[in-house]
């Protein structure tokens, strides 16, 4: 019998993946963990503002996650139980210790300077100009500092919507919340990082904390 | 005609690029009010900065330190079957050969069991009498297993020892059966364990 190749497993879908992890299959459990290890840090990081705990959090989440990986139902979609779990976690946490620690720059673990980049909190360098490119890593870095200060409940909202791209229906299954809530959170998450981000509409530095 | 201007859920609907009976004269209402349309160029600036933000990557070894807390478990069935699965030839030659054979294999081991019961006379037992007959056809049927199984000599001890030496012949033979399964669970456990 042909085993299922890593090449396979790139092109099948999440729910096939999780079926051969549940036969034992060591390669689809580093497929799952390949497929969302960026998502998954990206947000706990973004929660917790802190590096080193945001890769121990988005561990704990994946162990979590694959040693129950017997519980999951196909009805349902992988990614949207991957970020419940992780939500939770660093929602939880959130709530058991203040997290003050904004890092803009690259891992202090990383070593060169590709890591560095690959680590940091930039903007694409999609720009057509210098001070075009300028103004996106302004803009970039103005956003992860608003998002920063959001409540923990509208920054999940808010990046599983955009920088994850789900609908509101997904988010609200994902994080068990009513759909009105859920729209309610983003419109408010949206209000707030407009308010952020006014200082650059207005060609002024802003404090960085100027609410309305 | 609304004069008025777009409330924040609606301007969220724009964003949102819903479509519907009611978004049509939102999208006229941008086309004709320039406030409204500056609010939601602002809004929009927001969404695509946050769509614009970057995945991070964790550190290199991540994946492996989550595998290493994550104990990966072969069910003993699907261990099994793989390890049968790998058995079987890949040719289609080689497996209309096989499927000769065990097709034969199974015709045989059924006529058998047939002529068994047909000597014993299994049918005629079940409608009239049962009891003492089939006493006497599982004696004979047993026999016939552990005699060919073990030997005569076996089969006379385990006669001479009555009802109980019976039990214990087919405590024996279910342990055995029993090894086999686990035997074959460890077997096929190992080989998968092997190929990953």
């Amino acid at each position: 019998m042909p085993t299922a190749t890593a090449l396979d497993l790139l092109n099948l879908p999440d729910a096939d993946v999780v079926a051969l992890a549940q036969r034992g299959r060591d390669s689809a459990y580093r497929e799952l963990i390949r497929r969302y290890e960026r998502p998954v840090f990206s947000l706990i990081y973004r929660m917790v503002r802190d590096r080193e705990l945001a890769e121990d959090l988005a561990q704990d989440t994946f162990v979590k996650v694959l040693n129950h990986i017997d519980r999951y139902r196909p009805e349902f979609k992988f990614s949207s139980w991957l970020f419940k779990i992780a939500n939770n976690v660093a929602i939880d946490h959130l709530r058991r210790r203040q997290v003050d620690t904004i890092s803009l720059d690259g891992s202090p673990h990383a070593t060169t300077a590709d890591a560095v980049q690959a680590t940091s909190f930039e903007v694409a360098d999609q720009q057509e100009s210098a001070l075009d490119e300028l103004e996106a890593r302004e803009l970039g870095s103005a956003i992860e500092n608003a998002i920063g200060r959001l409540r923990p409940e509208y920054r999940s909202c808010i990046m599983l919507r955009h920088v994850e791209g789900r609908s509101y229906e997904e988010i609200a299954a994902t994080l068990d919340l009513p759909l009105g809530t859920v729209k309610t959170y983003i419109h408010r998450a949206r209000h707030e990082l407009r308010s952020a981000l006014e200082h650059l509409r207005d060609g002024a530095p802003g404090p960085l904390g100027d609410d309305e | 005609m609304n004069h008025r201007h777009l409330l924040p859920d609606e301007i969220d609907l724009l964003l949102d690029e819903e479509v519907g009976f009611g978004v049509g004269p939102l999208r006229a209402h941008i086309q004709d009010c320039e406030a409204c349309r500056a609010r939601l160029d602002e809004a929009r600036v927001v969404v695509d900065a946050l769509e614009d933000l970057p995945h991070f990557a964790p550190s290199y070894a991540f994946s492996n330190q989550v595998m290493a807390q994550v104990p990966v478990f072969v069910p003993w069935h699907a261990a099994a079957r793989e390890w049968i699965q790998q058995w079987v030839p890949r040719s289609v030659a080689a497996r209309a050969v096989m499927v000769a054979l065990a097709t034969t294999a199974a015709s045989v081991v059924t006529l058998a069991i047939l002529w068994i019961a047909t000597d014993t006379d299994l049918l005629v037992a079940m409608s009239a009498g049962v009891g003492g007959r089939m006493r006497e056809l599982v004696v004979q049927a047993g026999h016939a297993m552990i005699a060919t199984l073990f030997g005569e000599q076996v089969f006379a001890a385990v006669r001479h020892a009555g009802t109980a030496g019976i039990a214990l012949a087919i405590i024996v033979i279910l342990g055995t059966l029993g090894g086999s399964l686990a035997g074959l669970r460890a077997l096929a456990v190992a080989s998968a364990r092997k190929g990953d």
